[in-house]
């Protein structure tokens, strides 16, 4: 398993420098930040001294050299919208995204798997009718729709949850990870479900059902370990986006997340806090996409097995 | 045969009890819903404060907090009446052509207990516009300016300037106070002030705590604390209003919901087109007249701004000193458009060339419509326009001198405040041909708006006003659309009268609990 895990590590590592490489041009490219951090009335003289104060001055390949030189050095830079270190900014945002992403991607596992296996069990019956049409509906709204709905509904209307933040305890989880969970409950519900059809009219469940296994039996081991593996990949790539997508979400509910954070970055043009918050999330992908394989070995021992030949 | 649950349910398993540690251990969530302190002000701003740096107090989004909060000023300006009053310092005058005096108010402490005195004026100003430190109000207020500052006792301060400058007490009273410990080098996040508030607690990201400041001058102001939390949807902070969650939302539009707890307020905002005169066709007087003539200013203000607005005659709103209350409304004409258009054509200006229409996303509510409606009616006119819808840094590329090469003609919808109260700060800006948001201009033009800069009293008054009136005439570089409304969110729990500079400095002190205000619901 260990020397698994240590190809892995190898073959990501050139995707995480690209990704790096690729945020740094890419927020150059939107142009420079000194109008944004001088008032408009600003005179020519003083925008200068900012630009090359914060070397937005110097050659690209410079500022790309400077970089790199402080990733290697834990330096990530100050921020300019507040003076702050950006790897600090970084740091006090991510928890916040992680416990929603986390939470919310687990109960949507659960919900999948407890739906999926159920209209699996009776195809074409109306419950799997419902559930593929309850799955579809979910994949297919809009979250910023759902998130506004859903405040004006349970918390101007029936007065039920807090609107947003995170000053009213568990009550405020609620719409934040609902409407965060409703997209990949609805694309995991139909992957369980179409594995599971399938791994229910394989040949080994039929010799389990002659052998005499209950329904329970024949589903929970035998049945959903075949198609947990779908299922698996699928909610991999579905985390790396609630991590990388709960933008909205962040947005909305005012939860202060990494999401929220890069996106105030960008549009603030704030270098060195997008840099920061853009490794921390590949590097926490990274990670995920890790623990995710290594979850998908211990299913399948052809994945931890190189091929014999 | 093994009695271990399979893997899927192993991981299963874990994940749960992720779940549980997840939810029993949120860091973020902090304390119960439901219940206030009827001792605590509850505000929802529209972002977070980037920082409370007093010198950085001209930014809305720092100023709304620090100013006159928990760092004042010298003198403050009456935003209604636009007069000048006495704050820290009791009264200043013009000592030499080149010399202001401020005479300081005894008995002011910092909230940390230091006293303040004419040093401290004295290093404040210094340090917001003499130092390094590339201040937003130095840039603001002041440009390129430097100030020679001198302390002849404790409590008197002179500010002399290169120049005779008549309004120098209204620059200084864009200077924030803070005391001479206060760093040179460094910009601060969490400052000492003089205010009614200290901060208390700023947990970044999620809420902003300010407490009476305990050693304040004046009056102790009515609520013990006051709370700011942020959100960037609108309909968000209008819910979190009507949701009592809050006491004051900010910066909400028609269409977010706060219903009858939204009052309506002027803003100090003008928006506009600017209009590029120096590329053809907006190079001819015909075309940029066509512009004006096609703009309905009357049914945007009506129909998308649902009449939170006054269709505009001039880049400034009644209050401001330079308002010109004789200019009328430039007619809605389609048919004169298209003439003025079609005379164009027939003298070789090509009115088919593209014109860029540059608009910046969500500016004001609505903004994305008022561009269509413009484009629309400029077509209309016989004019070749493009929208072009862009973020903030990108637009302010096309705001700002100098203008990005070979960006064409192109018309700027534009959104002007004016937080000084002279008209100085907007026509120097926007008028002469070497302003920084200024297109283009003429050389007769600028030597009358450097003669009015001179001025004082009714006689400034008359010279800006003639400026408004002359500009559509001698350069006609704006379409003007509407003095701009904003709408306050505020509980019945509160009292409190919002004024045009509520959206850059909401004055904690003016608040006070209402009469009918209920009893604690914790």
């Amino acid at each position: 398993m260990f020397s698994f895990v240590r190809r892995r590590m190898y073959t990501s590592a050139l995707p995480l420098i690209i990704v790096l490489l690729g945020v740094f041009l890419l927020a150059r490219l939107t142009g420079d930040p000194t109008n944004l951090y001088l008032p408009e009335s600003a005179t020519p003289d003083q925008r200068a001294e900012f630009a090359a104060a914060n070397g937005f001055n110097d050659p690209l390949i410079t500022q790309l050299i400077d970089y790199f030189k402080g990733i290697v050095h834990l330096d990530f830079g100050t921020s300019l919208r507040t003076g702050e270190s950006a790897a600090d900014m970084a740091l006090r945002a991510f928890p916040a995204t992680l416990q929603l992403a986390i939470t919310t991607m687990l109960l949507a596992i659960v919900g999948a798997v407890v739906i999926g296996c159920w209209a699996a069990y009776r195809p074409n019956s109306l419950a799997d009718r419902f559930s593929s049409l309850l799955s579809m509906t979910a994949a297919s709204i809009p979250d910023f729709w759902f998130a506004i709905t859903g405040v004006w509904l349970f918390a101007v209307l029936l007065g039920w949850l807090p609107t947003s933040g995170t000053d009213g305890g568990m009550l405020s989880w609620i719409l934040p990870i609902a409407t965060l969970m409703i997209r990949p409950l609805g694309v995991l519900t139909q992957v369980v479900r179409g594995a599971m059809v399938s791994a229910l009219s394989a040949p080994y469940v039929r010799l389990a059902r002659s052998k005499g296994a209950g329904d329970v039996r024949v589903v929970t081991h035998h049945a959903l370990r075949n198609a947990a593996a779908p299922a698996l990949t699928v909610a991999g790539d579905l985390a790396v986006g609630l991590i990388n997508g709960a933008v909205v979400v962040e947005a909305i509910f005012g939860w202060p997340g990494i999401g929220k954070l890069m996106i105030d970055a960008i549009l603030q043009r704030d270098f060195a806090v997008l840099q920061a918050a853009v490794l921390l999330t590949a590097v926490s992908i990274f990670l995920l996409n890790i623990f995710i394989d290594a979850c998908y070995a211990l299913l399948d021992a052809r994945v931890r097995e190189p091929a014999r030949v | 045969m093994s009695h271990l649950p399979p893997p899927m349910f192993r991981v299963l398993a874990m994940a749960l009890s992720a779940v549980c540690a997840t939810a029993t251990g949120c860091t973020v969530a902090n304390s119960g819903h439901g219940g206030y302190d009827p001792d605590t002000l509850r505000i929802v701003l529209s972002q977070e404060p980037p920082t409370l740096e007093p010198c950085e107090s001209s930014l809305t989004s720092t100023g709304i907090v620090t100013r006159s909060n928990i760092t004042e000023p010298l003198a403050e300006r009456d935003s209604t009446t636009g007069e000048l009053l006495p704050l820290l310092a009791t009264r200043w005058e013009q000592t030499s052509p080149t010399e202001w005096t401020f005479t300081l108010r005894d008995g002011v402490t910092f909230s940390n207990g230091a006293p303040f005195s004419s040093k401290d004026a004295a290093f404040s100003i210094d340090r917001a516009v003499n130092s390094d430190l590339n201040c937003n109000v130095d840039g603001y207020v002041f440009g390129d300016e430097v100030l020679k500052l001198r302390t002849p006792d404790a409590r008197t301060v002179v500010v002399g300037t290169a120049e005779p400058d008549p309004i120098l007490p209204l620059r200084i009273s864009f200077v924030e106070m803070v005391p001479v410990t206060t760093s040179t080098t460094e910009k601060v996040r969490e400052p000492i002030g003089t205010g009614p508030y200290a901060i208390e607690k700023w947990d970044y990201g999620q809420k902003l705590t300010l407490a009476r400041n305990p050693t304040y001058w004046g009056p102790a102001p009515a609520f013990a604390k006051a709370e700011y939390k942020w959100r960037s949807e609108g309909s968000v902070r209008a819910a979190m209003l009507t949701n009592d969650e809050v006491d004051i939302a900010v910066g909400l539009g028609p269409e977010d919901g706060a219903g009858a707890l939204g009052v309506p307020f002027q803003n100090n905002e003008t928006t506009a087109l600017r209009i590029t005169g120096t590329e053809a066709p907006l190079n001819d007087m015909r075309v940029r007249q066509a512009i004006n003539y096609s703009v309905n200013r009357t049914g945007i203000v009506k129909a998308l701004f649902r009449g939170l607005g006054e269709p505009a005659a001039q880049l400034i709103p009644d209050g401001v000193v330079g308002y010109n209350p004789d200019l009328q409304l430039w007619p809605h004409d389609p048919d004169k458009a298209r003439q003025l258009v079609d005379e164009a054509r027939a003298d070789g200006v090509p009115v088919d060339r593209q014109i860029r229409l540059i608009g910046r996303n969500s500016q004001f509510p609505g903004v994305t419509e008022t561009v269509e409606v413009i484009q629309s009616e400029l077509a209309d006119a016989g004019l070749n326009v493009k929208i072009e819808m862009m973020d903030t840094a990108a637009q302010l590329q096309y705001q700002l001198q100098p203008f990005p090469a070979n960006a064409g003609p192109f018309i700027a919808l534009i959104q002007h405040g004016n937080q000084a109260g002279d008209a100085a700060f907007s026509v120097d800006q926007y008028m002469r041909t070497d302003g920084a948001q200024s297109a283009f201009g003429t050389t007769d033009f600028d030597k009358q708006i450097e003669a009015a800069g001179k001025l004082t009293g009714e006689e400034r008054q008359k010279a800006y006003a003639q400026i408004f009136a002359d500009e559509p005439h001698k350069v006609l570089q704006f379409a003007y659309i509407a003095h701009m409304r904003g709408i306050l969110g505020k509980s019945a729990r509160v009292d409190y009268t919002p004024n045009p500079a509520t959206g850059d400095e909401m004055l904690l002190a003016a608040m006070t609990p209402a009469s009918s205000d209920r009893t604690d619901q914790s």
